[in-house]
């Protein structure tokens, strides 16, 4: 009685599902890897998300990704300097890695093309469910990237920069890093170019135990750029993971974080902000797995919207029926600065576990005319004072990283944004 | 942690079969056939004399509901509903409108005298219709010193009497069933039934427009405050019968109506459905206030049986400067899909939600509300406390958006859950969203479980262990209580201590 009619594959479907067709034979994998990306190209074919789709429900992708670019061999992205001075840095140009590799003790680096090729990565190629849009659309085309191991008790003094560079065109870039037991390291995830161009890029980190590992992720795309990626992690017993996101450019982007605590005493710490300008639509969305008992967890998310910005975050936790003892704390703040602009949000509580402390705030806000008073009153201008505000209001969250490098770069990124949107 | 060990064992051994209200009332029916076509939809129509202009609005509804999926979205688990074993009307043989008391059929007055309405109500229940003023008058002066309630009772497809009419007309207020309110009051009914839930909102609203039997209106001219409290007393009865109400509530302009209903139903071993739709309009600076205590038959121990919950509420603050606030006390049902909603048209409207929801044994709740800000200046607040214990799930769902003109809105939301046990679960899925800059949205959600330090701080005060929880579990849900009209703050604070029995105490 009801109509379930297929509808109508979208230009964006359609050029996906036909480029796959044309690059198969150039994609590395062995059968393995053929094999998966065969399964998810086909759920492309069902596809794309719509806002039906509960974990979509603010970034339709069906109707927001109108247009897919052609690949583009003559594509030239060149490397920039890291964000933090003194980074080994990993290049990947265009969805390209680099057979030259710093040297750094302790830590292997090896092109994915190569895991590719041998299949080893094939056990990680797999979507996690039928809405994961991002992860399917890797698997079909990931070319390459860069696999990262560091072994157990290496603690590293300077921070290793993962570039993924674009110069328009499609890249399809992976990045699995494994952190051994005990060992430290300041990672950055570099995610920035110029081209009008199509990225999709997966992190996948493994903590061992007491691993101790700072993310940092600087998405500066141009406004032409659509940029879908994921971050997933695995933290192991007593390790520590702190990740910190900044977005501050791309036309449609979509970050999605995958954590998952697997040991108990793991700690992990979110911090994101969301600086939107222009008529970008940017949609960060997380899925926090408490999975076993005794762990923590604790994200602050802040969002400056301006022009005709869309902003989207959505947090969930899930806490496992024996994950007792989880506490677990989520904020969103947002600052709506423009009439035109709009910020969706949505932290969700999942838990099963009694023995509990999880809590979640959100507020959406323009800035407080007290505050303002209060400056302008001491003589400084409303423009002025308003961009005091902001950037006091996102600054807050970069230095609770409590690392004078870390900060002081991160600032700059900061200031640059200003400097260009303020 | 002996003591949140004794808590859990004791939650286990929970008997969700002390349901109070589980026994069943042999009373001859008049049923139509089971299953739903256009016929019964046109049999229903004529059982209650209705024009021409409800059948093909009931139609057109119908024939809309047959397009329809059932929603999926929700957290709630059930067997698949086949709408066509279900008898979608069941009423009472007795006449209704009786004009005396031995027009009452004898056992239906002890089903009202069991489910503790009070007996007072009863001499008014019986006596409605009698047009002696004086006498009338009396009797209401006995009530009114126990307070005054005006009830309209609904027995499975049927509104079988409404109290107070006469005094309540004096006023100016309308309060009858709808069906009397679709025969005597049809411009008013016209104008205003499916403006604020349409016939095509979703699913479940749809199936009630097609085949809705019976419920309560209520309209308050303008300028007028309602002489007392309204209620409406549902009882679902007959097997396999599905109970369908509407209800329609009018406030115009400057008038005030507060309002109640209270549900229950057999134990049974099926499970039945409960589809209503209920409506409220508020014209500039109206105020209504809505309270559900919502106790259905929540299935037994093993989850067997119960109500399947529906339903579909939604106010319309349509004037400037109106309010609608809905306080829910929700305890009975298998499952529950219910999202009391603000519409907040007018400029400087107000809207508000209450909630407390229990859920023990099998119990599914997925409820919250949904607020609309569309005017200027206009502000909602939320407090939702949900309470899950046994193997039940208790999810929140809530939405809070700001439409571009929407300047000044101002949102408040808190949520909080209370977990009793480690085969439960409590869930907060909230949406906001902010399209004007001059928007302020606050929102807060807590999830935990009773502190071992705050019950060792009351305990310390030589307070046993058992009323320590209780105090803290009333405490949670002051907020909510408080918003209740007094006689039914009391209902609902034993109702939740009946609902966590062996739990709280």
């Amino acid at each position: 009685m009801n109509m379930h009619t297929q509808p109508q594959r979208t230009p964006a479907e359609t050029a996906l599902i036909d480029a796959f067709g044309e690059r198969l034979s150039l994609l590395p994998g062995d059968g393995a890897v053929m094999l998966k990306r065969d399964d998810a190209i086909e759920a492309v074919k069902h596809g794309l998300p719509t806002r039906r789709v509960e974990s979509w429900h603010y970034t339709d992708l069906r109707r927001l990704l109108n247009s897919i670019p052609d690949f583009d061999p003559a594509a030239m992205a060149r490397a920039i300097a890291p964000v933090i001075d003194g980074s080994a840095v990993l290049p990947v140009l265009n969805g390209k890695s680099e057979a030259k590799m710093p040297a750094v003790q302790g830590v292997t680096f090896q092109r994915l093309s190569e895991k590719l090729t041998d299949g080893s990565i094939a056990p990680g190629l797999d979507p996690y469910g039928s809405d994961d849009a991002i992860g399917a659309l890797n698997t079909a085309f990931v070319a390459d990237g860069y696999f990262v191991d560091i072994a157990d008790g290496t603690e590293l003094e300077k921070p290793i920069e993962l570039q993924n560079l674009q110069a328009g065109g499609q890249t399809h870039v992976r990045l699995p890093v494994r952190v051994g037991a005990g060992a430290k390291a300041v990672i950055v995830e570099r995610q920035a170019g110029e081209g009008a161009a199509l990225v999709s890029s997966v992190s996948q980190l493994v903590l061992g135990e007491g691993a101790e590992v700072t993310w940092l992720i600087v998405q500066e795309q141009p406004a032409t750029a659509t940029h879908l990626a994921q971050f997933k992690a695995h933290i192991g017993k007593n390790a520590k993971l702190a990740l910190f996101i900044m977005n501050a450019g791309g036309k449609l982007v979509r970050q999605e974080v995958m954590v998952k605590t697997t040991g108990e005493g793991a700690d992990f710490k979110l911090r994101g902000i969301n600086l939107l300008a222009g008529d970008t639509h940017t949609d960060v969305t997380m899925v926090l797995d408490h999975a076993v008992p005794h762990t923590t967890s604790t994200e602050v998310i802040r969002n400056v919207v301006t022009g005709k910005a869309r902003g989207v975050f959505q947090g969930r936790i899930n806490v496992h029926q024996y994950a007792q003892k989880t506490n677990a704390k989520m904020a969103c703040n947002t600052l709506l600065l423009s009439d035109d602009g709009e910020f969706s949000t949505k932290p969700e509580l999942e838990i099963f576990a009694d023995d509990v402390v999880c809590g979640h705030g959100a507020t959406v806000t323009e800035i407080d005319h007290d505050h303002l008073f209060y400056l302008m009153a001491r003589g400084v201008d409303e423009k002025s004072a308003r961009g005091l505000l902001v950037k006091a209001f996102v600054a807050e969250v970069i230095e609770e990283l409590d690392d004078e490098a870390i900060v002081e770069a991160l600032e700059a990124r900061l200031d640059e944004w200003f400097l260009t949107h303020g | 942690m002996p003591a949140v060990q004794e808590t859990i064992d004791r939650v286990r051994k929970i008997d969700v079969d002390q349901y109070k209200y589980g026994f069943e009332t042999e009373i001859a029916v008049d049923k139509a056939p089971k299953g739903l076509s256009e016929d019964i939809i046109r049999f229903i129509s004529a059982k209650k004399d209705e024009p021409s202009w409800m059948l093909e609005w009931r139609l057109e509804a119908y024939r809309r509901w047959l397009t329809l999926d059932e929603p999926t979205w929700a957290r709630v688990d059930y067997p698949k509903i086949d709408f066509q074993d279900i008898y979608y009307y069941a009423a009472p043989k007795s006449t209704p409108g009786p004009t005396s008391l031995s027009d009452v059929d004898p056992e239906l007055l002890k089903v009202y005298e069991k489910l503790g309405i009070p007996l007072k109500e009863q001499e008014i229940l019986a006596g409605v219709q009698k047009t002696d003023a004086s006498e009338l008058e009396e009797v209401s002066d006995n009530v009114y010193k126990s307070g005054r309630v005006a009830v309209d009772a609904v027995f499975d497809s049927v509104s079988v009497v409404t109290t107070f009419k006469k005094e309540l007309a004096q006023a100016g207020v309308i309060f009858c069933s709808i069906s009397e309110a679709i025969r005597e009051h049809p411009e008013l009914v016209q104008k205003y039934l499916g403006s604020v839930v349409p016939t095509s909102d979703n699913f479940y609203a749809t199936l009630n427009s097609a085949v809705f039997t019976d419920g309560s209106f209520v309209f308050v001219p303008k300028g007028v405050r309602c002489p007392m409290e309204l209620s409406t007393y549902f009882r679902m009865n007959e097997k396999n019968t599905g109970q369908f109400e509407r209800t329609l509530i009018i406030a115009e302009e400057g008038a005030y109506v507060s309002y109640l209903e209270g549900c229950t139903a057999p134990q049974r071993d099926e499970n039945q459905l409960h589809a209503a739709v209920v409506e409220l309009v508020a014209l500039d600076d109206a105020e209504i206030k809505y309270s559900t205590v919502q106790n259905w038959y929540p299935g037994d121990a093993e989850g067997k049986g119960g109500i399947y919950n529906f339903v579909t509420k939604r106010g319309d603050c349509r004037g400037d400067r109106s309010k609608i606030s809905w306080t829910q006390v929700e305890t009975g049902s298998a499952i529950t899909w219910k999202y009391p909603s603000c519409i907040l048209r007018g400029d400087d409207s107000q809207g508000e939600f209450y909630s407390i929801a229990v859920s023990n044994g099998y119990q599914q709740v997925d409820s919250g509300t949904k607020m609309i800000h569309l005017g200027k200046n206009t502000s909602s607040r939320i407090i939702s406390k949900g309470i899950a214990a046994g193997f039940s799930q208790n999810t929140y769902r809530g939405q809070v958006s700001a439409h571009r003109k929407a300047t000044n809105a101002r949102n408040f939301t808190n949520c909080d859950s209370l977990l009793i046990g480690d085969q439960c679960g409590a869930h907060t899925v909230p949406y906001m969203e902010a399209k004007n800059s001059t928007a302020q949205f606050e929102h807060e959600a807590t999830t935990s479980k009773i502190s071992e330090d705050q019950k060792f701080y009351v305990m310390q005060r030589g307070i046993s262990e058992e009323e320590a929880i209780a105090l803290i579990v009333n405490g949670f849900v002051k907020d909510v209580i408080q918003q209740l009209p007094m006689e039914f703050a009391v209902e609902a604070q034993k109702l939740i201590g009946i609902s966590l029995e062996g739990s709280v105490g």
